[in-house]
């Protein structure tokens, strides 16, 4: 049977378990962090009409504003849609999901093959969907978003709400682990040319479909919490 | 029957849990196209509610197979 771990791998720095996800995290957010820099520093000047890198950049924070648009609809209060305040915030842990995934095609572990990194960026979304929901709504509004569409269902609407953190944490480590797992099988079996074909779906492929996910959850259900 | 024949039993179960999302997207995915016939140029909308319906449904199959996994490989490890 292929070595398969179900734990988060251990990594020691003296006598302290940090795990290895941490340190992969810590690498990739590096990473984007260079490249962010690398960015702000190529577009010096912000040109009211965009050509090159910047159209490039523009093109993608345009698209995820009109995705969140798209899911949440136009303004609800003018100055205070709920796109507009989300979609950096989503777009944001949309980025790290991909990045912290697609490591894997690089040989290294990806970290949300840890319960403990996923948690976190379900907390993370959990927090984003309720100050942004408490921000169109007030707290007023985010309470009464519980009795639709009577009152009776208000706990079983707080049991969902509450839930949500651990349900985007299961599925983004489930998938990732189900796709390693996989391929580890796969490859105890059938070491050559097959695994080949799979392996692009699994590291490419299967990551963006899981970043999309990360990414229009929250979203969803913030359009719950402020339609 | 041995422990770990119990176990691997346990963890085919997991066919059950992808046979009823099998199920389902069939269900969604036949309406969404009959939508889709009607009304062609709604397709954004339906193509997103069913979208969104297919992430809840993949769900319910990831938990299974999240089981079964921890069932072979934690529970089977000990075995």
């Amino acid at each position: 049977m292929p070595d398969v771990s179900i734990m988060p791998e251990p990594f020691r720095i003296g006598a302290v378990n940090v795990g290895q996800s941490v340190i992969i995290a810590w690498l990739i957010i590096a990473v984007l962090i260079i490249l962010m820099l690398i960015a702000r520093i190529k577009i010096r000047k912000f040109s009211g009409a965009p050509k090159g890198f910047q159209a490039f950049c523009e093109l993608i924070v345009g698209g995820m504003r009109d995705f969140a648009k798209g899911q949440l609809g136009e303004a609800h209060v003018p100055e205070r849609s709920a796109a507009d305040i989300a979609a950096p915030a989503v777009f944001t842990l949309m980025v790290y999901v991909f990045a912290t995934t697609i490591v894997e095609l690089f040989g290294l572990p990806p970290a949300t093959d840890d319960i403990n990194c996923t948690l976190a960026l379900g907390l993370c979304a959990f927090i984003t969907v309720n100050v942004t929901a408490i921000r169109v709504r007030g707290i007023k509004g985010r309470a009464k978003a519980w009795t639709r569409p009577v009152t009776g269902v208000a706990p079983i609407r707080i049991l969902t709400d509450c839930i949500t953190p651990f349900s985007m944490a299961i599925r983004l480590f489930a998938n990732v682990l189900a796709g390693g797992v996989i391929m580890k099988l796969l490859y105890a079996v059938v070491p050559v040319l097959i695994p080949a074909a799979l392996g692009a779906y699994f590291n490419v492929l299967h990551v963006g479909i899981q970043t999309f996910v990360f990414g229009l959850l929250p979203l969803m259900y913030i359009g719950e919490a402020v339609e | 029957m041995s422990v770990l024949g119990l176990i691997a039993i346990g963890a085919g179960m997991y066919g059950l849990a992808a046979c009823g999302v099998g199920i389902g997207m069939g269900i969604s995915t036949a309406h969404a196209v009959d939508a889709l016939a009607r009304q062609p140029e709604a397709s954004g909308k339906i193509s997103s509610a069913l979208m969104i319906g297919m992430i809840m449904m993949e769900t319910v199959a990831i938990y299974g197979l999240l089981v079964s996994i921890l069932l072979i490989f934690v529970l089977g490890g000990r075995a």
